[in-house]
């Protein structure tokens, strides 16, 4: 066993600089967007009364699932002794840490009083799904940073393995959490099942390995780090398996609402009767998101290309994403079933009929600027800290 | 006490005089401004504690056009106050009203998710969440005479399709009405148990619309004169 080298990004060349140019300005952009939110209130955006979380959300969702399955990769071989994946372990957690920062300061930028925020920390109703997942998020970027710690400190070495599995433990129970502010939700009908806590353990899975390597093939290119394909390959293995595993559970989870009568109309409206989510359903999140990804990963002469598994990473973030917005936003535009029987005449709150939603700039903006400080966090941190192995090989197993 | 409301969908006439009535009272109310978004544009819209709704039910000739005011029901077991993580919204003790806390309200809109009747409107500008306060600010003024001590939209419907009172004494005026005429709640297999109830419609009598031959003496003289104009 040879010990792994850990360098620290040199950052001297102009892509550096031009990718930290870039994210600041999405950054900034982002910014701006939400000053002009809190300015002129939620009223320029696209949001509603009945899509009440809208673009922003889709983003924030998204990266706090990838930053849950981001730190697997620490977790394989923390828990199932991979001793492979162990020199990206230190990514692994810088990314689980960017990527929830992330995403909160989206939720956070959106909310319709931000200045506010003092306030969900300090009051607590613990019958909120929502308090739990405040408490959630905090505590795992506590955890995480403390085992970042342990895993970059020498001395506190042993205890690196008890903070890794309290870590895989805790991303467990956020996700769950995660899943649950919708899943515990009966009031509207395409939410109300606890199916949504597995859906999302497998979702965030799937981002966060097609998110890591992304990152993780970018920065040994832009860093010009040897990065052996073999290693490469496990990880695509293991995306494409997730991916299976979260497509059954969608399939699952339609099949539990096309058992019950009642509840059959969910299943109408996202797979034949919901106008652009139906389409953006088979196009984006089965066609793009699952389907092309699976045939490039298993492609038996493709499946070998970075190149290709970089497609099918990207494919599968923004599949991703699509996924995320037929859910949530499809999941409001579809209406509420108040009046059972009744044929709705007219109704000043368009009661009946699938709600209309365009997102803003405004909302594209923010969500954007927070994927750029998430990954403007990790560039940063790759850049001041010792986080990347000089090279990513299949023989360099760690010793400390 | 359980205050409430009890709205006589036999007899409301859809005319939206109580929901113009809160939207009067509450913007000049305690509670402050409730938004208008381009009030004098071409799609004027804003927070409404109440709104209307038009169905029909039953198929022609037995159909009908049921008028549904639709608020907060105030509910016993408020999903809405379950979910919100700064506890902002709450149900009082003493007399059931369900509110907000416009001081803790951060807008994240996840009470709007779970209120099953999307009586939670987030105000846009303001950037909390709204919702009917059964007027509390008038219920309980000791200055108004006591027959005025009762919600905006109560007062003014013209048809007395609304009314307000304590569910829980079993003599108040909603008691009996709910109890005489099969007041029922909304949605109630989701067991949030709304306050407010809804008397239902009355059955209504068929319109006759068989082609019944007229043989009155006058129906006979209309038609020769008829026939006599056309030829």
């Amino acid at each position: 066993m040879s010990s792994v080298t850990y360098h620290k990004l040199a950052g001297q060349s102009v892509r550096f600089y031009a990718l930290l140019l870039l994210l600041a300005s999405m950054l900034g952009g982002g910014l701006f967007s939400a000053w002009q939110m809190e300015h002129h209130g939620h009223i320029i955006t696209g949001m509603n009364n009945h899509i009440v979380w809208g673009m922003p959300h889709i983003f924030a969702i998204f990266l706090i699932l990838a930053a849950s399955g981001v730190l697997n990769v620490a977790s394989v071989s923390v828990i199932f002794g991979k001793e492979i994946y162990k020199p990206l372990s230190r990514l692994s957690g810088l990314l689980a840490i960017s990527l929830l920062i992330g995403g909160l300061s989206i939720l956070v930028l959106d909310l319709g009083r931000p200045d506010r925020l003092i306030v969900a920390m300090t009051h607590y109703n613990f019958t909120s799904i929502f308090t739990w997942n405040i408490l959630l998020y905090n505590g795992f970027i506590a955890i995480v940073l403390v085992y970042l710690w342990f895993m970059m400190e020498r001395r506190m070495q042993p205890y690196y393995p008890l903070a890794g599995k309290i870590a895989f433990v805790w991303r467990l129970v956020l996700t769950t959490g995660t899943g649950s502010i919708f899943g515990f939700l009966i009031a509207r009908e395409p939410y109300g099942t606890a199916l949504l806590a597995p859906l999302f353990i497998a979702l965030s899975l799937v981002f966060g390995k097609a998110v890591f390597l992304l990152i993780l093939m970018s920065s040994c290119y832009g860093g010009q780090r040897e990065l052996n394909q073999r290693v490469i390959i496990r990880l695509k293995n293991l995306l494409a398996m997730f991916s299976v595993t979260a497509l059954y559970l969608v399939v699952v989870y339609f099949l539990t609402f096309a058992y019950f009568e009642e509840q059959r109309g969910v299943v109408r409206f996202f797979l034949f009767e919901g106008g652009v989510y139906t389409a953006l359903f088979w196009l984006g999140q089965i066609g793009l998101g699952v389907l092309l990804p699976l045939f490039l990963l298993y492609h038996p002469r493709l499946g070998q290309q970075l190149r290709v598994i970089t497609l099918a990473s990207v494919c599968i973030v923004v599949g991703g994403l699509i996924q995320l917005y037929v859910l949530i936003i499809g999941g409001q535009a579809f209406p509420l079933d108040t009046f059972s029987g009744m044929q709705v005449l007219s109704s000043s709150f368009g009661d009946g009929q699938v709600h209309a939603y365009s997102p803003s700039l405004w909302e594209l903006s923010l969500g954007a600027g927070g994927v750029a400080l998430a990954l403007l966090i990790a560039l940063l941190a790759m850049r001041i800290f010792d986080i990347l192995p000089a090279c990513v090989s299949e023989e360099q197993i760690p010793t400390f | 006490m359980k205050l409430g409301l009890v709205i006589d969908l036999d007899v409301c006439v859809g005319c939206h005089a109580c929901a113009v009535a809160c939207k009067q009272w509450n913007t000049s109310g305690t509670l402050g401004a409730l938004t208008d978004y381009a009030p004098y544009g071409r799609n004027p819209s804003g927070v409404w504690f109440n709104r209307i709704r038009h169905y029909e039910v039953g198929d022609f000739p037995h159909n009908k056009t049921v008028n549904m005011p639709l608020s907060c029901m105030h509910c016993e077991d408020a999903e809405c106050v379950n979910v919100c993580p700064t506890g902002a919204s709450y149900k009082r003790k003493e007399d059931g009203i369900v509110l907000i806390d416009q001081d803790k309200c951060m807008g994240c809109n996840y009470c709007a998710w779970a209120c099953p009747y999307g009586a939670r409107e987030l105000d846009r500008a303001e950037g909390t969440m709204k919702k009917c306060t059964l007027c509390i600010d008038r219920i309980y003024d000791q200055y108004l005479p006591p027959e005025e001590r009762q919600p905006a939209c109560v007062l003014t419907c013209p048809a007395h399709a609304r009314h307000f009172g304590d569910f829980d004494n079993p003599l108040s005026k909603v008691s009996q009405l709910v109890r005489e005429r099969g007041g029922t709640t909304l949605m109630p297999e989701l067991g949030y148990q709304p306050t407010n109830h809804y008397l239902p419609p009355r059955p209504t009598r068929p319109i006759d619309t068989s082609a019944e031959k007229q043989t009155s003496l006058m129906h006979k003289v209309k038609e020769w004169v008829n026939k006599l104009i056309t030829t």
